[in-house]
């Protein structure tokens, strides 16, 4: 009896639709909430495990890597618990699309550390050079007593300034302003802590 | 059934032949691991939508064919990108965007709807494979050009000595579009050379 | 208002989604073929651009972030897009058919057209603000539309050229894209100022 009244129904062309529809649509629904409950705890591994490689990477000798109350800063400390410095992710603009990065700095905030790109999506071979040691390793040892600037075409003078890299002046201006802005904002969030 | 397999490596090879898909194309293709990458995701998302939409096709109303084989596509390229991001995260990260960008690829909804919505199960699941790998040869391909024209190196490996300069206009969008003109020129004249001795 | 002049520039020149991102490739090879089919396929895919991006953003940022179901963002965007097309389709139809003989049949084209869902993936990426993201949807259909025009007329002189017989078809096309794209890169400096 029920078979039949079904059968009816899926003659007319709405029901259907609409019984198709609302069953595909939930098959995909379930299978996505499937991969996304594999795949995000995952996921959220691979984004910590990044950040600390590239903390390790500005602290060499980092033990541990520590979260502060701030999201997105970290203490690096050493095996003996000895405050190393304090990494941070800082983001904003570039020439094509957001520049995320993470820098480190000394404990008292006067000497930056270096810095890493996480992400970015600046052009091959010219601003995708921000993330290649030339330009990176030129931020360890800049004093941070006064903004950081970047000259062009010639060697930096000052040790608060940085060379930009040929042909991609927009990016290299990118990453200074971020640095810049953030460097900043935690030096008053770290201030207020003590 | 070889042949519905056959036909997407050569002669209807969906880069070459019939130009399908080319914003993946020619945006991963800077590098031949990337172009390998994007390449496995598509076959992978084309032959589990096509064996799918081929076994439910007797069920699908005709009047919305259309947007149920995209809800089907886009729930396989999500599970891709899901999977990307959890086990080859650097990957995942190079490719950005482009794997979402799998669900407007014409060359999936286009088996969908010229060949699995037609045939059965294990034609189209044969059918879909063959222009996956099709497309993934095509991919590597071109990002082997590229990579070593544009930086010395293939997979990785330095093949050119250390006293080539990259060409970077290879791994810039122009020197995609060109690299790909010219293998699709290259394609056609062998195409021709190997048609004239069948013939 | 520099930040939505800076975000319409790069869409639409400095970033042109065709050249640079290689968005929206498929109608550019297929149907630059004319001048007017350019135009008419530019103008219409201007304007589900725009209002796609609109649409989807507040569905992002209204629905999808604030119950947590993200993962569901592609399937969402594409019906979104698609439910779209067909709905402009019918409104243009009953209310004014000539733009409708004009545009109808680039109409479902544009579905399938990469440039869109890359569009609204763009957006969310770039955490653009929903102003900045209305412009981004306008900057970058101008700049389609300015990519196939460019191509279209290219292409209509390129009958009288003697290209190579292997590489007539998509070949040259693709290989002029190139230099397209090379042209463009000029551009790249209007920006740093």
């Amino acid at each position: 009896m029920a078979d039949n009244v079904f059968k009816k129904a899926w003659g007319n062309d709405i029901f259907r639709i609409i019984v198709s529809l609302a069953i595909v649509g939930s098959a995909s629904g379930m299978a996505l909430v499937f991969v996304y409950n594999y795949a995000s705890p995952k996921i959220s591994i691979n984004i910590k495990h990044e950040t600390e490689k590239a903390i390790r990477n500005i602290f060499p000798g980092t033990e541990k890597v520590g979260k502060t109350s701030e999201k997105g800063v970290y203490k690096a400390e050493s095996g003996k618990g000895e405050l190393l410095g304090y990494a941070f992710v800082a983001e904003g603009n570039g020439y094509q699309g957001i520049i995320r990065l993470i820098a480190g700095v000394d404990p008292a905030i006067t000497e930056m550390k270096g810095m890493e790109v996480l992400e970015s999506s600046e052009t091959p071979g010219l601003g995708a050079e921000i993330a290649n040691p030339p330009f990176r390793n030129q931020f360890s040892g800049l004093k941070l007593d006064h903004a950081i600037e970047y000259v062009k075409n010639q060697k930096p003078q000052e040790d608060y300034q940085i060379e930009a890299i040929t042909g991609a002046t927009i990016s290299s201006r990118a990453v200074v302003n971020i640095l810049n802005k953030r460097i900043d904002e935690v030096r008053k969030l770290i201030k207020a802590k003590q | 059934m070889i042949k519905d397999f056959a036909k997407g490596l050569w002669k209807e090879n969906p880069v070459f032949v019939q130009v399908l898909g080319m914003c993946p194309t020619l945006a991963v293709t800077t590098k031949a691991l990337f172009g390998l990458s994007m390449g496995l995701a598509t076959t992978f998302v084309v032959v589990s939508s096509g064996l799918v939409i081929s076994s439910i096709r007797r069920f699908v109303p005709d009047q919305v064919r259309i947007p149920m084989f995209t809800v089907i596509i886009a729930t396989f390229v999500t599970a891709a990108d899901y999977f990307l991001k959890a086990n080859f995260f650097q990957i995942s990260k190079a490719l950005g965007p482009y794997v979402p960008l799998i669900v407007v690829n014409c060359l999936i909804l286009g088996r969908a709807e010229a060949f699995a919505s037609k045939h059965g199960v294990a034609r189209s699941g044969l059918d879909a494979l063959g222009m996956g790998v099709g497309f993934t040869c095509a991919l590597v391909v071109l990002g082997a050009c590229r990579e070593i024209l544009g930086a010395g190196t293939v997979f990785g490996a330095r093949i050119m000595g250390e006293g080539f300069t990259n060409w970077i206009i290879m791994v810039l969008p122009a020197g995609a579009f060109i690299t790909l003109g010219l293998l699709v020129g290259g394609f056609n004249i062998i195409d021709k050379k190997v048609s004239k001795k069948k013939g | 208002m520099k930040e939505l002049i800076l975000v319409f520039i790069a869409a639409s020149i400095t970033n042109n989604f065709v050249l640079t991102y290689f968005l929206g490739i498929c109608p550019f090879i297929g149907v630059s073929g004319k001048i007017d089919s350019s135009i008419g396929l530019g103008i219409a895919t201007t304007f589900v651009m725009t209002m796609a991006a609109t649409v989807t953003w507040l569905i992002y940022y209204y629905i999808l972030v604030p119950f947590n179901l993200v993962f569901l963002q592609y399937v969402t965007f594409i019906i979104v897009i698609a439910s779209f097309v067909q709905f402009v389709e019918m409104v243009i139809r009953k209310v004014s058919p000539p733009l409708y003989k004009a545009l109808g049949i680039f109409l479902p084209l544009i579905t399938t057209n990469c440039a869109i869902l890359g569009l609204t993936l763009f957006m969310v990426l770039r955490n653009y603000s929903f102003l900045e993201a209305v412009v981004f949807g306008l900057g970058a259909g101008v700049g389609f539309t300015l990519a196939l025009v460019i191509m279209a007329g290219i292409r209509e002189d390129l009958v009288f050229a003697e290209v190579p017989e292997p590489l007539q078809g998509a070949g040259i096309t693709l290989i002029i894209a190139g230099m397209l794209a090379m042209a463009f890169m000029g551009f790249g400096g209007i920006i740093s100022g």
